[in-house]
């Protein structure tokens, strides 16, 4: 495991788990468990720390969810042309500490990094969504309240999850990263059903804003390493930060990707500009007031978040966009937390409904 | 003056204007000379509460942006210009504030002035009007007739018709066509 803990609390129910016996083997020796009934507490921001949200992520708590894991994408939205994606939350909060993060906004309240033991009731409700729409295909993914693999080497259920979806013809994983944790993928055969995906950002990004994450390079070597093990990979350009000689470094950073892995071996390519509500740039700001990336050209746009102005932002994705489209193998793109009249301005015609979307990124 | 005596004005100055404690803080969290500096130009320029917060914090965002010291940034011939400058404290004032934001926006402001002079340049008539996005927000220009008759309904769109490739030059600049 790369990342510290401070504490590990393990809610009463779970204390046999396997989970809880895999993360309690895995540990560190110095690092203090406790056993817990509620474990709500423990989630909870540290009174008094300097920075609770930071505090809150080096603390590991084990528990039941008690809600569904498969939600749809909580980004979703009908101003927006979406991608149909489903999130399985498996867990809560990353230990690696973007200063853009969503997180930071998202779980304020409850910043602990959780996982829940009972995450194989996760494979009823997917076997359930299956059944019910029987034809269709649907790509599902771990990635958007927690990394996928950051903490796989102490949980392992990336080895969980890949037996199940490899014997589940309509169901594509995603696996989405910003490590190059891959160890437990290596030995597996996902049958073509499990995707990979990179946020790639450029050096200058990664430096000023990307803490205790893989750097790019890194990312893509990773990538290239699971493909030859079987994997489809993906790369979400997302965010993208306009800051001053973004353009240049953003399309060297596709260049190292293409020279990497070959553009007909990548299954889809996300962008997205930086995005932030007034709360998350307060938040933000206020944890890491030094990073340039978050004072960018932003202005409130109309759906209450800040973004880079409108002529920049898109100005970027196009160009992005063009030197894709010239990698001579048409690689399939979208925005995330667009409007349909962007993907217009940006890939020349209108985007499919998220469900086509989705279906066309889960079949690959 | 020393350190104590220039936190002392900067304390006097905050409750002369009933800034707010956090504001009064992240001006106090300043390196000494931008403290200094900042005093310096809020006593000669006579800024006001609101002018003040929002000169503190575009200066804030400048000097992370820019690796500069917030002293660095009013340091700028630009800046130098309009604090000793001629004109009275509140039309220096705002140009102050206009600067700043030309420093924190430089991609936005040229943007705006260029689309603005393509919408001068379109020398439309009376009755008609383009509203550009706030801050280029968003990708939408909206255009608007004002009319009294069918006549005057009739030359306007006339008008209009003649205007559609500049307003369509417009509307891809919107859309970051350059």
């Amino acid at each position: 495991m790369k990342f510290d803990l401070d504490a590990v609390f393990v809610e009463h129910g779970c204390a046999g788990s396997a989970l809880a016996t895999r993360v309690l083997r895995a540990l560190a020796r110095d690092v203090p468990v406790t056993y817990v009934a509620d474990a709500r507490e423990a989630t909870r921001p540290a009174s008094g720390a300097r920075d609770p949200f930071g505090s809150g992520k080096r603390r590991t708590v084990i528990a039941r969810r008690k809600t569904p894991f498969l939600k749809p994408c909580h980004a979703g939205s009908p101003r927006f042309a979406c991608c149909g994606y489903l999130v399985l939350t498996l867990a809560s909060n990353c230990p690696m500490d973007c200063s853009y993060c969503f997180l930071q906004e998202y779980l304020a309240d409850n910043p602990a990094f959780q996982v829940y033991a009972n995450f194989t009731d996760s494979f009823d409700e997917l076997d359930r969504l299956i059944d019910n729409a029987r034809g269709r295909s649907f790509r599902v993914g771990t990635g958007e309240l927690a990394d996928s693999l950051a903490f796989d080497s102490i949980t392992s259920i990336s080895r969980d999850l890949i037996d199940f979806f490899a014997s589940r013809e309509n169901l594509t994983l995603e696996l989405k990263t910003k490590t190059d944790e891959i160890e437990n993928l290596l030995g597996l055969d996902p049958r073509g059903r499990v995707l990979v995906s990179w946020t790639l950002s450029p050096d200058a990004v990664y430096r000023s804003s990307e803490h205790l994450t893989a750097s790019p390079a890194a990312r893509i070597a990773a990538a290239r390493a699971v493909l030859e093990a079987g994997y489809r990979v993906a790369f979400h350009f997302d965010p993208l930060i306009a800051y001053p000689g973004a353009e240049r470094d953003y399309l060297l950073l596709i260049d190292e990707l293409l020279d990497t892995v070959a553009p007909k071996q990548i299954s889809f390519i996300s962008m997205g500009g930086l995005r932030m509500t007034p709360r998350l740039r307060g938040a933000a700001r206020s944890r890491f007031p030094g990073d340039p990336m978050l004072c960018g050209e932003d202005v409130l746009a109309s759906d209450g978040r800040f973004r880079t102005f409108t002529p920049l932002r898109l100005n970027l994705y196009r160009t992005l966009a063009e030197r894709l489209r010239k990698a001579g193998v048409e690689i399939p793109a979208y925005l995330c937390m667009e409007p349909a009249s962007v993907h217009e301005s940006v890939f020349g015609a209108a985007p499919s409904r998220p469900a086509t979307i989705g279906e066309r990124l889960a079949r690959g | 003056m020393n350190v104590d005596e220039i936190d002392a004005q900067i304390r006097m100055l905050a409750a002369g204007r009933r800034l707010p404690p956090s504001h009064l803080a992240r001006w106090l969290a300043m390196d000494p000379a931008s403290r200094a500096a900042f005093l310096d130009i809020a006593n000669v320029i006579r800024l006001r509460t609101g002018q003040l917060m929002t000169a503190l914090e575009t200066l804030e965002e400048i000097a992370v942006r820019e690796h500069l010291t917030i002293a660095g940034v009013l340091d700028r011939a630009e800046i130098r210009r309009i604090a000793g400058g001629p004109g009275s404290a509140p039309s220096r004032a705002s140009a102050l504030l206009e600067a700043l934001r030309t420093l924190r926006y430089p991609r936005l402001k040229k943007m705006e002035e260029q689309i603005r002079s393509e919408v001068s340049a379109l020398k439309l008539p009376r009755g008609i009007s383009v509203v550009l996005p706030k801050e280029l927000g968003s990708d939408e220009l909206t255009v608007s007739l004002r009319v009294r008759s069918a006549a005057e309904l009739a030359r306007l769109l006339e008008a209009l018709d003649r205007s559609r490739p500049g307003l369509a030059r417009i509307i891809d600049m919107l859309g970051g066509k350059t």
